[in-house]
């Protein structure tokens, strides 16, 4: 156990024949070790998470194909509205489920051949047909590393997860549009600066036309449907896969699919 | 000596620890505490003699190796791009500076140790072929001195303009020298270079070979110095030189502050921007620290058997060139 390793790290410290200087960095060491809060966790200043948070809102603007550099400025930005979150999260019994039990959504952790025998039009067998058509994998998300508290953590490692699943919810294709529609989405119903941000920023390099497809409908119907459902975040997802689509979008009140975008996803 | 131990210890203990942690950050500590080697080394040292440092943990001397490797092999590709951000283009001025430090002639044989993107083997060879335009201009400008010979030569372009002049450059990463290779072919530089991958504990080379031995920001990633040194005296030829380029203590107290705030709060932050990876870079800026001082390091020169050993620092000490000769 670590207390047990800790102790005779301690032990050795003392009786090595080190110099002060030596001693020092040791204890360094075996303090970053005992104040890690989750195995990826790197400690980081407020100037650190200023630093980064700056830079990697520069990156995600300049190349974005760094999506570590938007999973990035989520973590140093958002420590408020993750609270706001799994406070949320509590108050919900299905979330405060998934607070205490921390499901992971991982090519590991899905059964990819019981959802492919689910009914057509079942959440499950719907979500993995979005994989699929996309061509995109679960496993593609980086840990959090920069977030200071362990269930703050696993809230946003728990929002990025979800991403994929809020997709199939809206049926919106990986496309540039369908991933803003996404952010209005999620900037709506998490608040977190970093979806704000990626809302805002996000349609800057789209074309006019594309633009007024946006303005005009997709961001009404985003903010809209973002208002009504109630925290997305607190769906077991896990537990839902035999649950038909249609009743899934009718219980958190997602209105149909804006004609622009149908059969796309 | 068993006081100041016990003190540090202690210190990190009480209420002391958590002040010291919130002024100082989880860095900042060794270089607050004061300074000096006040312990006495025992010669049974038996459970830590296969112990080394990977920057600021403790690892097993084979363990250093790989994760060392894997360092590299992570940064390879960015790694120009990192040294410029990190620098802001001061590294440039270094190696330009160690060239002029190293005065090579035509024919020389230089050995370019890690030198993995080769920038210094780079900078040889432009240098040898400054030299040698320059001395053609100068004889162009006394035309009546060159002999029959020397202008059936010119028409015929016989003339090596390297002069004899040959590097070889080795490094235990096959990503760096990869990358090294890439940039050789993009610059024009055809002739005069070899690829080697090799250990510079162990160099794959006869003794009394080399001219120039050059190491530049390598030694400080190697597991035991003193037998890189002791190799380096080895390859080389009796009146070679050995020239080492090492980040090295700052002498001023205001600057050292100021460059341990700019290591350890900005220089992760761009690693992680800039190449995606914080923890390289957070190796890098702690293997610096863990690097012996400038009158240390001159100790350990001296020790292989190399003589006449001086070391001038740059930029109030922030990086070092140790110059050595094997009489």
């Amino acid at each position: 156990p670590l207390w047990r390793s800790v102790l005779r790290e301690l032990w050795d410290i003392n009786f090595a024949p080190l110099t002060v200087r030596q001693t020092s960095a040791a204890m360094t060491t075996l303090w970053l070790r005992v104040s890690l809060l989750y195995p990826d966790h790197i400690p980081t200043s407020p100037l650190q998470k200023a630093l980064l948070a700056a830079g990697s809102a520069g990156m995600a603007l300049y190349d974005p194909y760094r999506h570590d550099m938007v999973a990035v400025l989520g973590e140093t930005t958002g420590f408020y509205t993750l609270k706001v979150l799994r406070d949320q999260m509590r108050r919900d019994p299905e979330g405060t489920q998934i607070l205490q039990e921390r499901p992971r959504i991982s090519l590991a952790t899905l059964d990819m051949d019981k959802l492919r025998s689910l009914p057509e039009g079942s959440f499950g067998r719907e979500y993995l047909r979005f994989l699929d058509v996309n061509r995109v994998s679960p496993d593609t998300r980086v840990p959090t590393r920069f977030v200071d508290d362990e269930e703050l953590a696993y809230v946003i490692q728990r929002y990025r997860e979800v991403h994929d699943m809020l997709h199939t919810l809206l049926g919106m294709p990986t496309n540039i549009l369908g991933e803003i529609v996404v952010k209005w989405f999620e900037a709506v119903q998490t608040g977190l600066p970093m979806c704000v941000l990626g809302a805002l920023f996000g349609p800057v390099r789209l074309s006019a036309r594309k633009l007024h497809v946006l303005v005009s409908e997709l961001i009404p119907w985003a903010v809209h449907n973002g208002h009504r459902a109630p925290c997305v975040l607190n769906l077991y997802y896990e537990r839902r896969w035999e649950q038909p689509l249609a009743a899934l979008r009718k219980e958190l009140g997602i209105t149909a699919v804006p004609p622009c975008m149908q059969g796309l996803a | 000596m068993a006081a100041p131990r016990s003190y540090v210890l202690w210190s990190y203990c009480g209420r002391g620890w958590s002040r010291l942690v919130r002024t100082c950050g989880p860095r900042g500590l060794h270089s607050s505490l004061p300074a000096g080697s006040l312990g006495v080394r025992f010669l049974s040292q038996e459970k830590h003699a296969t112990q080394t440092h990977f920057g600021f943990e403790t690892v097993s001397e084979e363990e250093k190796g790989g994760k060392v490797y894997q360092v590299f092999e992570s940064v390879a590709k960015k790694y120009d791009v990192m040294n410029d951000m990190m620098s802001l283009g001061i590294h440039r001025v270094w190696k330009d500076m160690l060239l002029w430090k190293m005065n090579p002639l035509p024919g020389t044989q230089l050995l370019d140790v890690a030198g993995g993107t080769g920038d210094i083997a780079f900078r040889f060879l432009n240098y040898i072929q400054a030299q040698h335009q320059r001395k053609q201009k100068r004889q162009l400008r006394a035309q009546q001195n060159l002999s029959w010979d020397e202008i059936a030569k010119k028409y015929q372009d016989e003339e090596d303009p390297l002069g004899g002049s040959h590097v070889m450059i080795c490094d235990i990463n096959r990503e760096m020298l990869k990358v090294g290779q890439k940039k050789a072919s993009d610059q024009g530089h055809k002739a005069g270079l070899t690829w080697v991958l090799g250990d510079a504990e162990e160099l794959p080379f006869d003794d009394h070979k080399f001219d120039i031995y050059t190491i530049a920001f390598g030694i400080r990633n190697v597991i035991h110095i003193d037998q890189a040194l002791q190799e380096a005296h080895r390859v080389l030829k009796p009146g070679g030189r050995f020239l080492c380029l090492e980040f090295s203590r700052v002498n001023n107290p205001l600057i050292s502050r100021l460059y341990d705030l700019y290591s350890f709060q900005v220089i992760p932050v761009l690693g992680e921007v800039i190449a995606g990876d914080w923890k390289s870079y957070q190796y890098l800026v702690e293997s610096i620290r863990k690097f012996p001082s400038q009158e240390e390091f001159k100790e350990m020169i001296e020790d292989a058997g190399f003589q006449k050993v001086t070391y001038e620092s740059l930029t109030s000490g922030i990086v070092a060139i140790h110059s050595g000769f094997k009489l």
